[in-house]
């Protein structure tokens, strides 16, 4: 029995080596280099380097931007899921395939066709000339590159906060407003506190992609706004800084580390709470 | 009884795709009443409370609440509190603040809304729970949360749905008598939804048997048993032989070619009628000495009698005795006139009454799908 | 209230496709503009199915796709199953935390982490080619082992643990009892685990970036590259043809879902379940073979790795160089008794920078690059291209004799490379913004650099996001040795460029295209050739080579040559390559697609590319450039003075690093940014802070009353004891008491 029991947890070995090797490794290395120089001596220069108030700017500008872009995905996102159970099963299907539908084209090409929207001369623009009024500069501004973190994110919002509240029950809803609970009040006393689990791993989703984006920032922000990641890939890509490029990547791991902690506070623990 | 209406329901109907839920239904409440609405799964008693809830709008008909029609006024500003079918206690309050819960929203001083939870938690005898998690309480402890807070507003009407229905029977027993406790001390107008017939006797001023969107009886519990107006609720209260007869005329009735005297009238002549006749109103005697003969099939000890299936005229009869016979045995059934009840062709004659395939598990498996269908 | 609800649901909706609806509308328009409709046409459709390379993309990104999602399957399954069966809560515990890293990661984490790792264990092994097919596919595996086994370990929890014990029960071996017992349970945790994996892989960008090596360019990566320039309308069109695809497919299954529900029983539901799954393998297994059939022939791979855009490629009827020469290569072999496939493998970057990247970090496999003058510098020095074999090149007599021995190249006995292209940096400007004044000094040959500081055009000025080429524009302006800079000539370019930033609209490579042809730009500096482009497609556009105060053009001068590196696998046929792309048709066709000047005596002197490029060829290979100058007390033409000159050197590592660091200060500065988002940022902070405490300090007033009074919890149940309670009563004359309240 125990020999046998031996050999079935056996069968999970192949992934532990897997996940030693290449996911235990890899960070390994990340610290490493995050701890040496260029010859392999061991140096806190490249954490030094980043007490730079430029180095800390851009890491203020990207907690800021992903913030904000967090903020807005929750705001668009928690009353378009919450319609979304008032519908039928059928059409609720529906609108979660249509919600997931764009990202299944790229996010490279969804976000360049994002600039051909907001350029000065595009077609926004063009409508709104169009109508006689003023075209309003939208492209490379800090505005543009949060659209874009909101565009594309705003599905991981959307998906976790309606599996959450699609699980509510609804006699609880009629218990509340039983109770004397206007359509609000149910909504700010019942179904918001029973939706928080849903509310975190949202967050979790939006807020983690869009503070390490490297390409909406470049894209949209016409190179103007530097984030933690425009500056991590340009020390691998072009200034072979391999150093300072995972100090910098060990930072915004501390960084995730930190509000996940805070949020996980919150939430408490939820195994396996994927979404799809 | 107090003969003021406090809900009249007139001419109510309602149907989802189609399908008939409530046929223009008539039901008046009165205050102060324990009323049960009893019935199979889906004959439409828990619709009927849900529009008086607020919850479900009647497609026509109105809800008239202490004299004036409330069809538009939105559930939350009715004076009438629902105990849920398996509780919604909110899963993120303790027992305290889903008592709280009602007072909360209206701004109540803190002191106040003390005093009335732990009123309320005295009157359910959960003193002391305030700070448990709602989630980790027994059956019957929420029960009587829900309770709690369904009637810590002060309702003019509390309306129970299936309350006791998850609940384990000696649980359901003590509970049944907490409630009507609980209904005579404030004074609260109940109404209470139940598939369980017992419950319904032994809870209830007033029962109302529903079947098919339609109400088939209303009465107090003496009168649903002893009189039903059809074979539906012949059959679905207690346990009933429902045999073709003629009413030859009055007090003379014909069924299982014999006649027999018995206490109604008021038929035509020569009437076709259904015979109801409850097998403990059977005497079993010698065969001489029956009016009836018959070969015993089976006999099932049941503890405080036994249960004879007898075959007279291909109609199989259930007789409760006290006394032992053996299978196979051919005995006499001795019926006083008083135990014959007489009512007239139904839509429902002739389906239920006949206990050629009666078997206990088959009535549990139905109760059990019963359930299933009901949630 | 539901019609605020529906406007409101048709909003967000209409925010989700709008891009998708701009790119359906592109992928039919009939000119290459991506922000004016010129007209319906299906061009784009056509030049998909002839774009040999984004197909070949689509095919590497789908094989990876399937291979990832199956290794991952497996494993991952396996591994939900053996962690299920853990019982040590800690070993349990941490081997999941472990699993779940790569989701919680940033993925630009998870991707340097793995590149790290296997630049690392490359170098270790001896510093070849380190990155490549096996990296990419080991990352993906990586990051959907996490999604696979959250998926399928549920289903291990839900299941009957009684279900395999009845299994055995009734004689069944344990490996019969899991695959017909306990599989058939967790298979819908695999399907979509599986699919869940394939999806992922399929749209991952981040993590290929940093891992992907040589010769393998997924679809992702071939965007990426591509909208550093100018996404083709192709690739819209690619995009309209997966969007459909894939919404054809969602809703056929939603459809035959919802039929199954309604009619089907559970048997059928499931063999529409096998049915789709087989669809799904069929589609795997037909790449596999397609892939392993392309691989099974006996196949010469030529792999090329050039600059985007810059190789004639077919694209609008014009001469596809790499068919030619995979049509010239297999002839030439058949006459040698070789019957092979000539395949050329063509992937593209967007820097020099990138370039070295790649070959310093070990993905090697590139049989033919072809670098700036600069990077070949240091290619040369740090040892990674080889010496060329002039005799096996010998169209190399049509390079003119000015360029066959650039100054990064100058021994004539020891050749590295063959120049491709050289050209110049000008300014290209927008004749209908420009202040008349301006306009005049242009057209009198007057203009210089200080055109790009002028405060007149503030938010109109383009700059390079290129360090090197940035600060040169600062250093011409400000006549600086642009190859001797002392650390006070760095600083001093550094704050030229400094005071231009706040009129800077966007730093651009070539995405300067769109800005400058959609007139969203006014002035920019940029090549010589981009710019002759963008004038073919507006006419409102001019060019012209900024002078310094003595009237000689100061400007850079640059030229991109082919060569070899050292670890090329097919030096003989980068030869044979090299020797094609000099040929006169190949040369040509280049030079009129790329636009740039060509060194190829055969391609300046025909007559029919003279007559192509018109006015243009003034421009290109303007005759001033070959005017006589002494220098140096010997006689040379002004542009080989200028490559000497003006011509970017390899910097040493100490002034490379100053130049990083220098251009990072400038990126990462930003005073002209507003803080109006830090203010609205901290605002929302601020709230939510007082909204948490707020609900603290609630919970807090509600809890004072009861949190320590109340008693432990007594035994409730007893009846007796509640019936007997004098508090009934209590309660009741309380109720009525408020009951005749009421009524009064």
């Amino acid at each position: 029995m125990n020999k046998k029991s031996l050999l079935q947890k056996a069968v999970a070995a192949p992934h532990v080596m897997w996940a030693v090797l290449f996911i235990i490794a890899p960070l390994f290395f990340v610290v490493y280099y995050a701890f040496t120089d260029k010859d392999g001596n061991f140096t806190f220069d490249n954490i030094a380097e980043l007490a730079q108030a430029s180095y800390l700017e851009i890491f203020l500008r990207s907690l800021c931007f992903a913030f904000l872009a967090t903020v807005i995905c929750l705001i668009i996102a928690y009353p378009i899921a919450y319609f979304m159970t008032k519908a039928s099963p059928k059409t609720q299907k529906i609108l979660i395939m249509l919600v997931m539908l764009p990202q299944w084209l790229n996010f490279l090409i969804r976000t360049y066709s994002w600039m051909a929207l907001l350029e000065d001369t595009g077609i926004i623009n063009n409508l709104i000339t169009a109508v006689g009024l003023d075209p309003v500069h939208m492209i490379n501004t800090s505005g543009a590159v949060i659209l874009g973190m909101v565009y594309n994110y705003l599905p991981y919002m959307i998906i976790p906060l309606h599996s959450v509240m699609s699980k509510i029950d609804s006699r609880l809803l009629e218990a509340a407003s039983d109770l004397g609970c206007s359509h609000f009040k149910v909504i700010t006393r019942v179904v918001f506190p029973l939706s928080m689990a849903g509310i975190i791993s949202g967050v979790t989703m939006v807020f983690v992609p869009s503070i390490s984006t490297f390409y909406i920032s470049q894209k949209l922000g016409g190179g103007n706004f530097d984030l933690i990641g425009d500056t991590i890939e340009r020390q691998f890509q072009t200034a072979y800084n391999y150093n300072l490029g995972a100090s910098m990547s060990f930072v915004l791991m501390i960084i995730i580390m930190i509000s996940m902690a805070v949020m996980s506070k919150y939430s408490g623990e939820d195994d396996g709470g994927v979404i799809v | 009884m107090n003969e003021k209406k406090i809900i009249e329901l007139k001419n109510v109907a309602k149907s989802y795709d189609g399908e008939i839920i409530l046929d223009h239904i008539n039901l008046d409440v009165h205050e102060k009443e324990f009323m049960t609405l009893l019935g199979p799964s889906g004959c439409g008693k828990t619709t009927t409370l849900r529009i008086i809830a607020g919850f479900v709008t009647p497609d026509t008909g109105d809800v008239v609440f202490e004299g004036t029609k409330i069809n538009d006024v939105p559930a939350y500003k009715r004076h009438v509190n629902t105990v849920f079918q398996k509780y919604a206690l909110f899963p993120h309050l303790n027992v305290y603040e889903n008592i709280a819960f009602a007072l909360r929203l209206n701004k109540v001083s803190e002191e106040e809304i003390y005093n009335r939870v732990e009123e309320m938690l005295a009157m359910v005898n959960l003193r002391g729970f305030e700070k448990k998690d709602v989630n980790l309480l027994s059956g019957g402890q929420q029960q009587r949360v829900a309770i709690a807070r369904a009637l810590i507003n002060k309702p003019k009407v509390l309306l129970l749905d299936e309350p006791l229905g998850a609940l384990d029977l000696k649980l359901r027993k003590d509970m049944q008598n907490e409630l009507k406790n609980i209904q005579r001390k404030t004074g609260i107008t109940f109404i209470y939804v139940t598939h369980d017939q017992e419950e319904a006797l032994s809870m209830s001023d007033t029962v109302v048997v529903m079947a098919d969107g339609k109400i088939q009886q209303i009465g107090s519990p003496t009168d649903i048993y002893n009189e039903p107006e059809n074979a539906f609720v012949a059959d679905f209260i207690g346990e009933s032989n429902i045999i073709d007869g003629i009413m030859l005329d009055d007090y003379k009735a014909k069924f299982s070619g014999q006649i027999f005297d018995c206490l109604d009238k008021g038929f035509n002549k020569n009437e076709a009628v259904d015979v109801v006749i409850r097998p403990e109103d059977v005497d079993v005697v010698s065969p001489e000495k029956g009016m009836l003969q018959g070969v015993v099939d089976s006999v099932t000890f049941k503890g405080v009698h036994y249960e004879i299936i007898v075959t007279i005229n291909n109609f199989k009869w259930m007789i409760q005795s006290t006394d032992y016979v053996a299978p196979n045995q051919k005995i006499g059934l001795f019926i006083e006139p008083d135990a014959i009840h007489i009512m007239k062709k139904s839509e429902y004659s002739n389906m239920f009454g006949d206990y050629s395939s009666f078997s206990d598990e088959l009535e549990a498996l139905s109760d059990v799908e019963a359930l299933e269908e009901e949630e | 209230m539901k019609k605020t609800r529906n406007i409101y649901t048709a909003l967000v909706f209409i925010f989700l496709y709008m891009p998708i609806f701009v790119l359906i509308l592109y992928s039919f328009n009939s000119s290459n503009s991506t922000s004016t409709f010129e007209g319906f046409s299906l061009k784009w459709y056509r030049e998909l199915f002839s774009d040999s390379a984004t197909l070949d993309a689509l095919k590497n990104t789908l094989i990876l796709a399937i291979l990832s999602a199956l290794i991952s399957t497996v494993i991952g399954t396996m591994a939900a199953y053996g962690i299920n069966k853990m019982q040590n809560k800690y070993v349990k515990g941490s081997v999941m935390s472990v699993t779940k890293i790569p989701m919680m990661n940033p993925e630009i984490v998870t991707g340097i982490s793995m590149m790290l790792l296997f630049v690392f264990v490359g170098v270790m092994l001896g510093g070849k080619s380190s990155l490549g097919f096996g990296t990419v596919l080991i990352a993906h595996v990586t990051f959907n082992l996490p999604y696979v086994i959250l998926s399928v370990m549920p289903k291990f929890k839900q299941m009957d643990k009684s279900l395999p014990e009845a299994a055995l029960d009734l004689g069944c071996t344990p490996i019969q009892s899991f695959f017909k017992v306990e599989l058939p349970q967790i298979l819908p945790g695999i399907i979509s685990g599986l699919i869940m994996a394939f999806t992922l892989s399929l749209d991952d960008f981040v993590i290929s970036y940093f891992t992907i090596g040589s010769g393998f360019e997924t679809l992702p990566i071939r965007i990426y590259s591509m909208t550093k320039k100018r996404v083709t309308p192709d690739m819209y069109a690619l995009s309209t043809l997966i969007f459909v695809s894939i919404l054809i497919l969602l809703l056929v299954s939603n459809l035959v879902s919802d039929k199954n529900k309604e009619k089907m029983s559970k048997q059928a539901k499931k063999i529409t379940k096998i049915v789709l799954s087989s669809v799904f393998a069929v589609i795997a297994v037909i790449t596999l073979i397609v892939f392993i059939a392309s691989a099974g022939k006996e196949t010469v791979t030529v792999n090329v790795y050039n600059w985007g855009e810059y190789i004639s490629d077919g694209s609008e009827d014009t001469y596809n160089t790499n068919l030619e020469f995979e049509k010239y290569y297999e002839e030439k072999l058949k006459a040698q008794g070789k019957d092979v496939d000539v395949r050329v493998n063509y992937t593209t970057y967007a820097s020099n920078e990138d370039l070295y990247a790649k070959l310093k970090s070990g993905a090697g496999g590139y049989d033919i690059i072809i670098p700036s003058d600069y990077m070949i510098e240091r290619l040369k020095a740090d040892g990674l291209i080889q010496q060329l074999d002039l005799s096996k090149i010998p169209n190399f007599d049509n390079i003119e004799e000015q360029f066959r021995n650039p100054f990064y190249d100058k021994d004539p006995n020891e050749k590295y490379t063959v120049m491709y292209t050289y050209g110049v940096i000008g300014i290209i400007y927008n004749k209908d913004k420009l202040a008349p004044a301006d306009l005049e000094k242009i057209e009198n040959g007057e203009a210089g650099w200080e055109l790009l500081w002028d405060e007149k055009y503030k938010g109109q000025i383009l700059q390079f996001n290129n360090a090197r080429d940035a600060f040169g524009t600062a250093m011409y302006a400000l006549g600086i040795d642009v190859n001797n800079a002392t650390d006070e000539d760095w600083q001093n370019a550094y704050n030229k460029l400094l005071m231009q930033k706040p009129l800077v609209q966007s730093y651009v490579m070539d995405e300067i295209y769109n800005k400058m042809e959609s007139g969203e730009a006014t002035l920019a500096a940029y090549y010589a050739g981009d710019c002759l482009s963008m004038i073919a497609n507006n006419e409102s556009l001019g060019f012209f080579y900024p002078k310094n105060e003595n009237g000689e053009y100061v400007t850079n001068i640059f030229a991109d040559a082919m060569c070899i590196p050292k670890d090329a696998q097919n030096v003989e046929h980068a030869y044979e390559y090299i020797n094609f792309m000099l040929s006169p048709e190949a040369a040509r066709a280049n030079a009129e697609y790329i636009y740039y000047a060509s060194p190829n005596s055969v391609v300046i002197n025909n007559e029919d590319y003279i007559d192509y490029l018109g006015e243009d060829y003034d421009l290109i290979y303007d005759p001033d450039f070959n005017n006589l100058i002494t220098a140096n007390g010997e006689e040379i033409t002004y542009i080989e003075y200028m490559f000497n000159t003006y011509a970017y050197r390899d910097l040493s590592d100490e002034s490379r690093a100053k130049l990083n660091s220098l251009w990072e200060g400038l990126k990462v500065d930003s005073a002209s940014f507003g803080s109006g988002i830090y203010i609205i940022c901290a605002v929302i902070l601020v709230l939510l802070i007082g909204f948490i405490v707020y609900k603290y300090i609630e919970r807090r007033r509600h809890r004072r009353l009861y949190w320590n009074n109340a008693a432990q919890p007594k035994v409730v149940v007893s009846r007796n004891d509640f019936n007997s309670t004098a508090m009934y009563d209590a309660v009741k004359a309380e109720l009525e008491a408020t009951k005749e309240n009421e009524k009064k």
